[in-house]
């Protein structure tokens, strides 16, 4: 069986100062670390060192964290085949490890290995120097067993990025448990759970009488639209990411197809080696979208502003959600089997709300995502420790 | 409401006060002052003030009006009434009146702008709302609404009245007005043709004229007399920022007339054309040989409102004890240079020999330049020891120089190589020391062109075309010197250095046709070939006849002084001979190709990137440049299957929201620095680490074209 990690940090680490002194800190080889391969889990990127540093890693330097190493990843990120993610911390190499979430991977994977996985609000951390494959969905998430450590780490890298055209200029909000009022009213989707097979519903019934004892008064809530988040995530995704790969054309990194006699050739070959099934399907989706039915980009566009309207609503009546743990991926699969898992947790990406994943809410029961409103991440993390608190309690 | 009161915002005025009127147009802008609603209404004429008072108005007309937005086309009833003294606006015309609103119908809405109309502040003194440029691509794919805008209006109405001023001058004259066909065959005019394909006859073509020529020349032997067309043309030729792949000409032939006549009557059209836009040109206009518009100004169409004309002193050096100057004249060179006046406080020893010298002379293709200064009665320069007295002295003749003046000489043992730098050199020169008067307009005619042009194999070209009569007919077609020494009977007209048209006297007799063929090497076989219907219909009593074509873009462009052609077209082409608005050019149904025989006559290989078209997969994999393996195909169809079904659901729910792009607001942050400098990874060299091919500090990359 391959490695947990695909490269480790061979440089002795000299004594730190600073918020996350002596921490060990392991991410993917899609954050750009000078000198480290960086291939994203992808032959479009074969080969490739980088050659700055990520602004994650900048700021995780400066504040004494010691990177430990990157683990094996799905090419790009995109599900969690090959992937390894979660599995440094689950085995005490790591004390967190950073792992991208498109649309609920860092979440899985957090669940994989039965710890805490947590995915920040969109337009906190910056993507500058990551290899990202969907702009507008996808978020470095934090997987740890302790909500303080994943606190902490998002405390260090959140904040406006000058290096990040896209990011916002909204200072980050304190995450410490004292600035937020902590919730009590925790809202369940009548939709989402719904859409359980009868074999889950048991497991998610038994994680929301956890949150009952830890405390919180729960309440039904409909979202008619809910079902329409991975029509959503599917339709911009597929987009966004045909427009992302295009910078995958053998010229300035990546593996060249040999003999091409011109250009179009050259693109042709290169990338047909380039990309894995499966991402190609994804990016011919997008494609697609783009040049046979366009209408559907503002469409999907259309329907995610009503949702993220309809999240907004629903969190004005309660403080947090709670919603099913994404399910697990087969181990191959086509493009439709491999997004299947994170019907439940696209959400989130579409959304850009904070989404805490717990690997259990209850003593033997089965994970559960928690989401707050953007940028609510402090009241959703506090509310998390609770709850953990209540398990190491019993 | 019936629109058969309707009178017209612009010509309002305020001997209207007291009269009720009928009104209809666009709102151009509106304020809303908490119960009383002021609109700007627009239309063609102009624009007036509305108000909607409660006192006047219903209570539903007020309720209507307050629903108004930008570009709601409306009709209005009212009366007219002076503005109370203060709240005039000189901003527009009928700024001392406004219309009391008693009736308002919306006749349509309108969505948000992508861009704002409305350039008239509603109150005097404050700022208009157009304040950012308006790109031209996002103007031409709204054309239709660019062209509700003030400039646009005005450009086209001007156009409309140039094009009337023409038809009426030339009617006058005694010259009729005929269409000549769009479908017809290729003509000898040196573009390349738009060509259609015959659907009726497989694999055959009609081209688009290029110009009208034959048809012209074929009404003067029709006996027509005096012809004239505002004719679209259509040319294929390569990008260029001021072309259009179609433009409108004015085309004009007469019979049994000579340069003469032809000079007058253009003279005195341009005078009236220009007149139109408030300009005077004075009459006659100059004329200059070809000759000498190329031995001093350098061009063919010299810009005539500044002088820095070229003076040929290579007769100053015969014996020099410069040995550049000798050697150049000794293999047949020539020396020449420009007297740049009263400018050697801005032409410093060091603009001159370090940037002129060294970098712009040699960038107009020039070997070399030699510059001297006027100061305090002498000549100075960085080789002027080189020189003797009497050299200096003569130079100073020739030039007549003063303090203060500069001279810039260029010698080249090429004679053709000396005026084309200087050429070059002269408008550049004109344009960096401002030497080009404003609101000033030259024109002239440029005549005695040669008829021919040497090709490379030792043979000639028509300069023009081939109906061009030559200065005389006594010529050897086998003596190819004498050939080359022949002048045309063409001419053109020029301004400012704009070449606005040109014509010829064309060839009537068919033995000197014959001859002229004769002297392009092509026989009666290949004649008959290419011209055959042509060259017949001389055999029937051709009259003498010549004409010109005036390119009428480009006439009124100047005439308006817009900064480019585009801006007096309804619906132009942008850069790329393309329009933004329809999408034209675009690919058609390969049905529709098979039907045209386009796919058999393409050759045995269909042309690239059809084929790929007939398959989902095939054509979603060129477009996107991604190889498919064919075991890959079953997974890609279905993925494909599945965003099928996607964009039918997305179809289905989506609401009427603006679209969500992003989730954040977006930041729109500019990269630090206010400078452009090279990466410091492209400088050391690490941006290529990871390359899969470099050549010399640069990605290695397949060849662009094929």
């Amino acid at each position: 069986m391959d490695s947990v990690f695909v490269h480790r940090n061979q440089e002795s680490a000299p004594p730190s100062k600073g918020a996350l002194a002596g921490l060990r800190v392991a991410i993917q080889p899609n954050i750009s670390v000078v000198g480290w391969p960086t291939e994203a889990g992808s032959r479009a990127l074969a080969r490739y060192r980088a050659v700055e540093d990520a602004t994650v890693v900048r700021r995780l330097r400066a504040a004494g964290a010691r990177l430990c190493g990157s683990t094996r990843m799905s090419e790009f990120g995109f599900g969690l085949k090959g992937s390894r993610a979660g599995e440094s911390v689950a085995g005490r190499e790591a004390d967190a490890e950073l792992v991208l979430d498109l649309m609920g991977e860092c979440r899985a994977a957090g669940l994989r290995v039965g710890v805490c996985a947590y995915k920040p609000s969109y337009g906190l951390v910056s993507r500058q120097g990551i290899v990202g494959l969907i702009p507008s969905m996808e978020c470095c998430g934090i997987v740890s067993e302790s909500l303080d450590v994943v606190r902490r780490v998002l405390a260090t890298i959140a904040g406006p990025d000058e290096f990040d055209f896209s990011l916002p200029e909204e200072p980050p909000p304190d995450f410490a448990p004292a600035a937020c009022r902590p919730a009590s009213t925790v809202g369940v989707l009548a939709e989402a759970r719904a859409a359980l097979p009868e074999a889950e519903k048991t497991v998610f019934e038994s994680a929301l009488e956890g949150l009952e004892r830890a405390g919180f008064s729960l309440r039904e809530l409909t979202l008619p639209d809910f079902p329409l988040f991975p029509l959503v995530h599917g339709i911009v995704g597929s987009v966004e990411a045909s427009s992302s790969a295009g910078r995958y054309d053998s010229v300035r990194y990546g593996l060249r197809a040999p003999g091409a006699g011109n250009w179009n050739d050259m693109y042709l070959a290169s990338r047909r080696e380039a990309f894995g099934t499966v991402v190609k399907s994804y990016l011919l989706q997008g494609a697609f979208f783009q040049f046979e039915r366009f209408a559907s980009y503002e469409d999907a566009c259309r329907i995610r502003a009503r949702l993220i309207s309809g999240m907004d609503l629903l969190l004005g009546q309660v403080d947090l959600l709670a919603l099913p743990a994404p399910g697990s991926e087969p181990s191959d699969g086509r493009l439709r089997e491999v997004c299947a898992p994170y019907a439940g947790a696209m959400f989130a990406n579409v959304t850009g709300q904070p989404v805490l994943c717990l690997p259990a809410a209850a003593p033997g029961g089965g994970g559960i995502q928690l989401a707050g409103a953007r940028r609510g991440d402090a009241r959703v993390l506090e509310a998390g420790e609770r709850i953990m608190n209540l398990l190491r309690r019993d | 409401m019936p629109f058969s009161q309707r009178v017209f915002c612009g010509e309002l005025t305020p001997g209207d006060a007291g009269r009720s009127v009928q009104l209809a147009g666009w709102v151009d802008a509106f304020r809303d002052h908490g119960g009383l609603l002021f609109i700007h209404l627009r239309d063609r004429s102009g624009i007036i003030q509305v108000v909607f008072s409660p006192e006047i108005a219903s209570a539903g007309v007020c309720r209507r009006a307050a629903g108004l937005r930008a570009e709601y086309c409306i009709a209005v009833t009212g009366e007219i009434r002076k503005r109370l003294e203060g709240t005039e606006n000189p901003g527009i015309e009928t700024g001392e009146i406004e219309v009391m609103a008693s009736g308002l119908t919306v006749l349509s809405e309108s969505d948000t702008l992508p861009f704002v109309l409305s350039d008239k502040a509603m109150t005097a003194g404050a700022p208009s709302a157009r304040r950012e440029a308006v790109s031209e691509e996002l103007r031409l794919e709204y054309r239709y609404l660019d062209l509700r805008r003030a400039p646009m209006r005005d450009n086209l109405i001007a156009r409309h009245r140039i094009f009337q001023c023409v038809r009426r001058f030339l009617d006058s004259r005694g010259f009729i007005e005929i269409e000549t066909p769009i479908l017809t065959m290729s003509t000898p005019e040196g573009a390349r043709d738009y060509l259609v394909p015959s659907r009726v006859h497989p694999g055959n073509f009609y081209a688009l004229p290029q110009s009208p020529q034959l048809f012209k020349q074929l009404l003067m032997i029709g006996g027509m007399e005096r012809y004239f067309q505002l004719a679209r043309c259509f040319r294929d030729e390569d990008l260029r920022p001021n072309r259009q792949p179609e433009f409108t000409q004015l085309d004009l032939e007469a019979s049994f007339v000579d340069e003469e006549f032809l000079y007058g009557l253009i003279e005195e059209l341009t005078v009236e054309m220009f007149a139109v836009g408030g300009i005077e040109l004075p009459r006659p206009f100059p004329r200059m040989t070809y000759e000498e518009a190329m031995e001093t100004t350098g061009s063919d169409r010299p810009d005539l409102r500044f002088g820095l004309r070229f003076v040929d002193v290579t007769d100053v050096f015969p014996g020099t004890g410069y040995a550049i100057f000798r050697r150049i004249i000794d293999a047949g060179g020539s020396i020449k240079g420009i007297n740049v006046r009263g400018q050697s406080g801005r032409l410093s020893k060091n603009v001159l020999q370090n940037e002129y010298a060294k970098e712009v002379v040699p960038s107009f293709g020039g070997r070399g330049m030699t510059w001297m200064r006027a100061e305090g009665g002498r000549l100075d320069s960085n080789i002027v020891q080189f020189f003797k007295a009497e050299e200096l002295d003569a130079l100073r003749r020739k030039f007549e120089v003063a303090d203060g003046d500069v001279l810039i000489l260029i010698a080249d043992a090429s004679p053709r190589a000396v005026t084309s730098v200087l050429g070059q050199l002269r408008l550049h020169l004109a344009e960096r020391l401002g030497l080009i008067p404003e609101g000033v307009f030259s024109p002239v005619w440029i005549t005695e062109f040669p008829l021919f042009e040497a090709t490379g194999d030792g043979g000639v070209t028509s300069s023009h075309h081939p109906f061009t009569a030559p200065d005389r007919t006594d010529f050897d077609p086998k003596n190819v010197e004498e050939l080359l020494s022949l002048r045309s009977r063409a001419y053109d007209l020029v301004m400012n250095g704009e070449e606005l048209g040109g014509g010829s006297i064309r060839i009537s007799d068919r033995d000197l046709q014959r001859k002229i063929f004769a002297a392009l090497g092509l026989d009666d076989r290949e004649t008959r070939e290419k011209f055959g219907f042509f060259l017949r219909a001389f055999d029937f009593g051709a009259p003498p006849h010549g004409g010109l074509a005036l390119g009428m873009d480009r006439t009124v462009s100047m005439i308006l002084g817009t900064p480019s052609i585009r801006e007096v077209i309804a619906f132009p082409k942008n850069r790329s001979a393309a329009c933004p608005m329809t999408g034209a050019p675009a690919q058609v149904k390969r049905e529709q190709l098979a039907e045209l025989g386009l796919l058999a006559s393409a050759g045995t290989e269909p042309m690239r990137g059809t084929r790929e078209r007939e398959n989902l997969v095939d054509r979603l994999s060129w477009v996107a440049r991604i190889g498919v393996d064919a075991d890959e195909r079953p997974a890609v169809e279905e993925a494909l299957a599945w965003a099928e079904e996607m964009a039918a659901a997305s179809a289905r729910h989506a609401g009427m929201e603006e679209p969500v792009h992003t989730v954040a607001p977006v930041a729109n942050r500019m990269r630090p620095g206010d400078e452009a400098r090279r990466s410091e990874l492209a400088e050391t060299g690490k941006l290529l680490e990871s390359a899969p091919e470099v050549k010399e500090g640069y990605f290695k990359v397949a060849a662009i074209l094929e």
